[in-house]
């Protein structure tokens, strides 16, 4: 059971962690690919705050989503006043710098990370219980981006999206709505950190870096950007995808190779096939054809 | 119809019905044939990624071990068999493979290695009970994991000290310089050195940590070169020391140069030619010189494979690992213990001396620990010479 829980709980984050991406960089058009960067800050605040000072886990996992959202905030302000192009530089550069000091600081548990977070164990029965709340945390984020971008707040973000100084010239402050779109997204990958940390109970910095970056960006790809349901299929099929491989007992030989092109080679079939993804808004990338056309035609 | 005609009719359905359950009870049947009977622990390692060319000797080397044990009648006339997952020496990927082989296997007992994947796992191991035997990382956190977490494996503490000591005392070098990766193995093996070096006398002149990803070192070792040591020491992993050895030389850097057990194997020498001339390494488990038994496993590697075995030391231990488990398990049979990572840990620790056939005595203690004798080799005229033994 305790396998089956571990699966479900991880499809639970990757759900958060996939939608809350695909309302940054599908829905806001912010191109950033360092939301693991804050899924790190929500673990590690989360994990440091019950370990060092003894914060209950129901208190310790918001405050990680809390730190979150703020470090987004400092890292898109300054990023998004340049130009929206900053925000890939300045998000991947503070993804890299920030990993890189966790690894070099004894605090953080350095490169070989913390183990033993106080966390629900097995034993006591928590497991369950911890699994549903965070599986009803992940329908929650769902709704909730439904819900914003099914609003009149969410045609504002597709206007903006699509045309951010027709969307000034209207009187709107698009700098800050990009602000709180990146920071709602990130927060979430926060609160997914938390989670993580007290159920697994080990942190290390190399499980946030380019690879999650990467995996991510394949669940959103091959789900379906600008759609709420996609990022949902995507995260639990590429993450039942490579243990159901296990369970074939393929030898080595074999199964090195299936599972290190398997999240490569969706995307390249999905990027020709059906770039909209298996559940993709049809606009996605005819979106960006008339983006193309308009600067073109512009003098 | 009536009831006989329908069960003497072969209708369409009834034929796959019949040849479905046919193919489920050929599914099933091995199954339940050896659940019963097999003793089973779980074996994770790295089969695929990076490390996967050690993670397969290793493998293969426990697959011998659990052969022999079998060849040899069992343990009290069952098999012992190994559920083999791959970790790809990730940490996320150990903690699901664990889960599985303590929820759905339930093993009393696993063996893994790679410090990362060993300090990963160690909180499901703790929660569980059940145990888990780190064979082969070598972090010295590693013996703070928890009540379930052991080590076949001496920890850093026991070679880089004993390296570090004969480096200071017997070669008489009195400045060093380290070379670490910055990762749980290497920042853990440099700061031993550091202190080891320290107290036998020597000073530490440079102490440079290089990327885990890192291909060139060349800003590390020009500070090592503007320190002038008469010894280096690296700390590094398998796949990354020979290079980064290669590069001190093509730098001009003729100093003698030292490492832990991890550099210890044929493929240094074939790698660096020349320039491995004068390494000095550690082994933590007896040479074909030592032990008659190595000398056959060798020539078994040589016969079978086609050549030596990936680090040599690591996989006598992963050969000897069933060895201890096969012991443990035999003495909870005979003294009808159910067979639980809790009855699995009570009993180790009641035996607590086990003679092993390719890594010689080993005594689990209570704090965690292994000691060890440590065999100092060095490359001389292209070839692995053991140069002291220190106890």
């Amino acid at each position: 059971m305790e396998y089956v829980y571990a699966l479900i709980m991880l499809m639970a984050l990757y759900v958060i962690l996939a939608t809350s991406f695909d309302f940054v960089i599908g829905y806001g058009g912010l191109i950033s690919i360092a939301h693991p960067v804050f899924y790190a800050i929500g673990a590690y605040t989360s994990a440091l705050l019950a370990l060092d000072f003894g914060l209950p886990i129901p208190l310790a996992i918001p405050a990680g989503a809390v730190v979150a959202l703020l470090a987004s905030v400092a890292v898109a302000l300054p990023s998004l006043r340049i130009s929206g192009d900053y925000l890939l530089i300045a998000s991947i550069g503070f993804q890299l710098g920030l990993l890189e000091a966790i690894k070099n600081m004894a605090w953080t548990g350095g490169s070989g990370g913390l183990t033993n977070i106080p966390g629900v164990s097995a034993q006591s029965g928590g497991h369950g219980p911890y699994v549903v709340v965070t599986v009803l945390l992940a329908i929650g984020t769902v709704l909730l981006l439904r819900w914003i971008t099914g609003s009149s707040y969410g045609r504002a973000i597709s206007a903006l999206r699509d045309d951010d100084m027709a969307f000034s010239a209207l009187g709107r402050n698009g700098m800050m709505m990009k602000v709180g779109i990146f920071a709602l997204g990130s927060g979430l990958a926060g609160l997914a950190g938390g989670l993580y940390a007290h159920y697994f109970r080990f942190l290390a910095p190399g499980q946030f870096g380019i690879m999650q970056s990467a995996a991510l960006l394949t669940m959103v790809v091959v789900g379906g950007m600008r759609s709420i349901w996609g990022p949902v299929l995507g995260a639990v099929v590429l993450e039942a995808l490579p243990q159901a491989i296990t369970f074939l007992n393929l030898p080595p030989s074999l199964l090195g190779p299936l599972q290190g092109i398997l999240f490569t080679g969706l995307v390249l079939v999905f990027m020709f096939a059906r770039p909209q993804g298996l559940i993709g808004g049809g606009d996605v990338w005819r979106g960006r054809a008339v983006r193309e056309v308009r600067d073109v035609a512009r003098p | 119809m009536d009831g006989d005609d329908r069960m003497n009719d072969p209708t369409r359905r009834r034929v796959l019905a019949g040849v479905g359950a046919a193919g489920a009870a050929s599914l099933v049947r091995p199954a339940f044939a050896q659940a019963p009977h097999a003793l089973q622990f779980g074996l994770a390692m790295p089969l695929t990624g990076g490390q996967a060319t050690y993670g397969q000797d290793q493998v293969r080397a426990a697959k011998w071990g659990i052969d022999s044990i079998n060849q040899a009648g069992g343990v009290a006339g069952r098999k012992l068999e190994a559920i083999v997952l791959d970790t790809q020496a990730d940490p996320q990927v150990g903690i699901q493979d664990v889960n599985r082989l303590v929820s759905v296997n339930k093993v009393p007992v696993f063996v893994t290695a790679w410090s990362e994947v060993v300090k990963a796992v160690a909180p499901i191991a703790n929660d569980s009970k059940t145990v888990e035997l780190s064979v082969g990382a070598n972090a010295p956190g590693i013996a703070k994991l928890g009540e379930y977490v052991y080590t076949t494996y001496p920890l850093a503490d026991v070679d880089v000290t004993a390296i570090a000591r004969y480096s200071a005392t017997k070669l008489g070098k009195k400045r060093a310089a380290v070379l670490y990766i910055n990762n749980e193995t290497g920042i853990g093996g440099a700061n031993v050195y550091r202190r080891a070096f320290t107290r036998a006398g020597g000073k530490v002149v440079a102490f440079q940590a290089y990327d885990p990803h890192a291909t060139d070192w060349t800003g590390q070792i020009l500070k090592v070169r503007l320190a002038s040591p008469d010894i280096i020491y690296i700390e590094g992993l398998v796949a990354d020391t020979p290079q980064l050895i290669a590069q001190l030389r093509q730098l001009g850097l003729t100093q003698t140069v030292s490492s832990y057990s991890a550099i210890y194997n044929p493929n240094l020498i074939k790698q660096l030619g020349p320039a491995a001339e004068g390494v000095i390494a550690t082994s933590l488990a007896p040479g074909p010189s030592d032990n008659p038994a190595v000398k056959a496993y060798l020539e078994r590697w040589m016969k079978e494979v086609g050549r030596a075995p990936n680090g040599l030391p690591y996989t006598q231990y992963l050969h000897d690992a069933p060895y201890l488990i096969a012991a443990v398990f035999k003495e909870m049979l005979a003294k009808k213990m159910p067979l639980t990572g809790e009855g699995f840990r009570t009993e180790m620790l009641a035996i607590g001396t086990f003679h092993l056939p390719l890594t010689g005595k080993l005594v689990i203690s209570p704090d965690h620990t292994v000691q060890k004798p440590v065999y100092l080799m060095q490359v001389q005229n292209g070839t692995w010479k053991q140069i002291a033994v220190v106890s």
